[in-house]
């Protein structure tokens, strides 16, 4: 009993008012959406019961799966080949100084590229598929990682350098257990950066280049005046980016802990 | 090892040698590029060579179209970042004001942050067709999140002990606002700023590119469904000129408007 209690003693008392505080502007907002827009007449914006039972059909259960998994399958590939890039290439640049700076300008030119405007080029270079819409999403999400990166590792210690190379620690071994770890911050930063570009790319990928999706899909009910489920796609793009972010953000928390307890020495 | 590092290093910090390098790097690149090109390593229809690209540019530079296109995204990305930042920054210093106000929309505010605004293309395009409108009204949506976010942090992040001293000084409250809370929350805003700006021109050359409203991202279009392949890439390389202009520009007027504040001093590195 009591220790059931100890488990809900943080919802009491201020927890409680926290929550509440942070809870009740979205709670009136839906209240107020669903009030404003029941029995509706405009064609464009529609009920927000029809816009939830379209939701219910469309993007839970099987048909959901169908839409949203190509997405976040061509989403994972893409971002996880830019983080890949961005680190080992932000890496190389960082610790090699003279390499770094020489490259600065092409780095700097490549990344002012707007994503969306590399979407006529990918169309051509590999047609419509998820070829296409993986290199853009690796394109255009991996500028924040690499600069992040780059940042990341020249700031690391150099005394700390120092010391390891005296004592002759081989270089695979610097990098992995100092140099990153010691960047990691800046690298998911430039990570979380990566994360919303990406989510953006593939959507807009999706609305040109596509036969599936979830950009496909909220396009194609607009095109066929399905207004319902065009609200529907747009509100479950909204649920799944936030989801991603919340997740994104575990997954921060989880590496900086580790870096947090590495570098807790007397005096940092 | 390290000696040859640091001898460049040091050349690199006296800057004059530092250039030279950059200029032959990307000489090097091109000339490697071309190589490749005339060598047919490179497709020509799937990558142009360099030549190709740049006698298509001159050509694209020299049409009225470019400029015009050219103009009509500049028009919308200017207007579009200027209503998001005279909606967002008043709202955003006014909530970031106030401790209840701020825990309140916390989360609303990221919840309609992370949805992309692309998801709106389509709403957008049903309001307004291919038009400036539908492209403004989709870079407001993109552009005043981090505007809004940045101006609730910075006032939020206001230094409690400049603030108590304000106030035990008896400063009325719009002199505080004026002397201590907007100095303050300044640099977070120019950082909302910049970062509301490479979004709202991503947001408006897409909306060209999808939407087909007129401009830069629609040239790109029509570059492509014409397979005029070294004129799109000469676009899009005129495009990735404009952002790096644009970014320049930003960080110069941050260094003179901010150059007071502690980020802004060189001693930083």
């Amino acid at each position: 009993m009591a220790r059931v209690a100890a488990t809900f003693a943080w919802l009491t008392g201020r927890r409680l008012a926290g929550i509440a505080v942070e809870l009740w502007l979205p709670i009136l907002l839906f209240a107020g959406w669903w009030v404003a827009s029941s029995g509706s007449a405009s064609l464009y914006f529609v009920g927000l019961d029809s816009i939830l039972g379209a939701l219910r059909d469309d993007w839970l259960g099987e048909a959901g799966a169908a839409n949203v998994l190509p997405s976040l399958r061509n989403l994972a590939e893409g971002f996880l080949l830019a983080a890949f890039i961005g680190v080992v290439l932000g890496t190389v640049l960082g610790l090699v100084r003279p390499l770094g700076n020489a490259v600065s300008p092409i780095v700097e030119f490549l990344r002012s590229v707007p994503g969306v405007a590399l979407l006529p080029i990918g169309l051509l270079i590999f047609g419509i598929g998820s070829e296409m819409k993986v290199s853009l999403i690796a394109y255009g999400s991996v500028w924040p990682i690499l600069l992040n990166t780059i940042d990341g590792v020249r700031s690391v210690d150099a005394i700390k350098l120092d010391v390891l190379r005296s004592y002759r620690v081989p270089a695979h071994l610097r990098i992995l257990g100092v140099v990153l770890p010691s960047a990691a911050p800046r690298i998911m930063v430039g990570l979380r950066t990566s994360l919303s570009i990406a989510i953006t790319i593939i959507v807009f990928s999706e609305m040109i280049g596509s036969t599936d999706g979830i950009g496909y899909a909220i396009l194609q009910a607009q095109r066929n005046f399905e207004i319902p489920q065009m609200w529907a796609g747009m509100l479950a793009l909204g649920v799944i980016g936030y989801l991603l972010n919340i997740g994104f953000r575990g997954v921060e928390q989880l590496v900086l802990r580790r870096h947090r307890a590495m570098n807790t020495t007397p005096g940092s | 090892m390290t000696a040859p590092g640091a001898l460049l290093r040091r050349a690199g910090a006296r800057g004059g040698g530092a250039g030279g390098v950059k200029v032959l790097t990307v000489l090097g690149v091109l000339a490697l590029w071309q190589l490749l090109s005339s060598t047919g390593a490179l497709a020509a229809d799937v990558i142009p060579s360099p030549a190709a690209i740049g006698v298509s540019l001159v050509g694209v530079l020299g049409g009225p179209e470019f400029w015009q296109a050219l103009g009509l995204t500049l028009l919308s990305w200017a207007l579009g970042l200027l209503v998001s930042i005279c909606l967002a920054v008043p709202v955003g210093l006014l909530l970031g004001a106030s401790e209840l106000a701020y825990r309140s929309c916390r989360f609303t505010i990221d919840f309609l942050r992370t949805i992309p605004p692309v998801a709106l293309v389509p709403l957008a395009l049903l309001l307004y067709g291919a038009t400036t409108q539908m492209k403004l009204v989709l870079v407001v949506l993109g552009a005043v999140w981090p505007l809004l976010l940045q101006s609730m942090y910075g006032v939020h992040q206001v230094d409690l002990v400049a603030r108590e001293t304000a106030r035990s000084y008896r400063l009325g409250r719009w002199l505080r606002t004026a002397f201590v809370v907007l100095p303050s929350a300044a640099p977070f805003v120019f950082t909302g700023v910049r970062i509301a700006a490479t979004m709202a021109l991503l947001l408006t050359i897409g909306a060209e590119v999808i939407g087909g409203a007129p401009g830069l991202g629609a040239a790109m279009a029509l570059a492509q469904t014409a397979s005029d392949i070294p004129r799109l890439f000469a676009l899009v390389a005129a495009s990735a000129v404009l952002g790096v202009l644009i970014n320049t520009v930003l960080a110069r007027v941050e260094r003179r408007v901010l150059s007071w504040h502690v980020s802004q001093r060189p001693s930083r590195g």
